[in-house]
């Protein structure tokens, strides 16, 4: 009990620590995700291979969904891996 | 007669062919695109690349870009034509709708910016050096102005590498 009566609060001071993420792509004002450029989608991918969720990348909905898209069609183009080499 | 959109297609042929052979492969594309009714708007040959993971067991492949307009109905077509040519290994074909043309438009203009922004200083930097000879007393003046243009580009690389801290 005193465990979870604990982690709320340990949450909010990670919370208060982490300085607010906001969507690189609204920032720089894009509002088109090309999935010819792997390096950029690369950040956006772990080293696995897999997708990095939007509560951590901090891109907002609207621009993940175009992200998701485009790493998808990446991967079709042997442009990211599905799995990472390191992982088969 | 259908809709026409804008399309971008992107193919892999194999890479154990010559270039001549690649050459044809790509030059019946544009034909089949040409002959069914579509406009070829734009052709880039990235070249040899080498894949993310193997397919049909090979590691590398020649990737080509066509960007065209077409009926709608050719988008069939043309994937069974890819289907068919055995030396197409991988093919995308996406519809670019308004807001990636715009974005295209978009990133050319600043391409365009970058190009002028570096072919500027050069110039400046030639046009400072017979100067130079002829006048001791102008390099003061010449060292002050050409460190200015390098100041510009500086800003859009420390921006990218606070993206990449970002993303681990």
């Amino acid at each position: 009990m005193a465990f979870h009566r604990q982690r709320p609060n340990q949450r909010q001071q990670n919370s208060q620590l982490r300085k607010k993420r906001t969507c690189r792509f609204c920032d720089n004002k894009e509002f088109y995700v090309d999935y010819k450029n792997e390096k950029k989608l690369q950040r956006f991918v772990s080293e696995q291979g897999r997708i990095i969720p939007k509560r951590i990348t901090g891109t907002c909905a609207k621009h993940q969904r175009m992200l998701v898209i485009a790493i998808k069609r990446a991967r079709h183009m042997a442009l990211l891996p599905f799995v990472a080499d390191a992982v088969k | 007669m259908s809709r026409t959109n804008i399309y971008e297609t992107t193919f892999i042929v194999n890479v154990s062919l010559d270039d001549a052979q690649i050459g044809v492969v790509t030059e019946k594309v544009k034909d089949f695109i040409v002959k069914n009714g579509g406009a070829i708007r734009e052709l880039v040959q990235w070249g040899r690349k080498r894949f993310a993971y193997p397919i049909q067991n090979k590691n590398n492949g020649f990737y080509v870009v066509i960007e065209f307009s077409a009926p709608t109905d050719f988008i069939a077509k043309l994937e069974r034509h890819y289907f068919l040519e055995e030396n197409i290994l991988r093919y995308l074909t996406i519809v670019l709708d308004k807001k990636a043309l715009k974005a295209r438009t978009s990133a050319a203009a600043l391409l365009a910016e970058q190009a002028a922004a570096e072919a500027a200083p050069p110039a400046k930097t030639e046009a400072a050096v017979p100067v130079k000879v002829e006048t001791p007393a102008a390099p003061a003046t010449v060292a002050a102005a050409a460190p200015a243009p390098t100041v510009e580009s500086k800003p859009v690389a420390a921006k990218e590498e606070d993206d990449e801290d970002d993303a681990t």
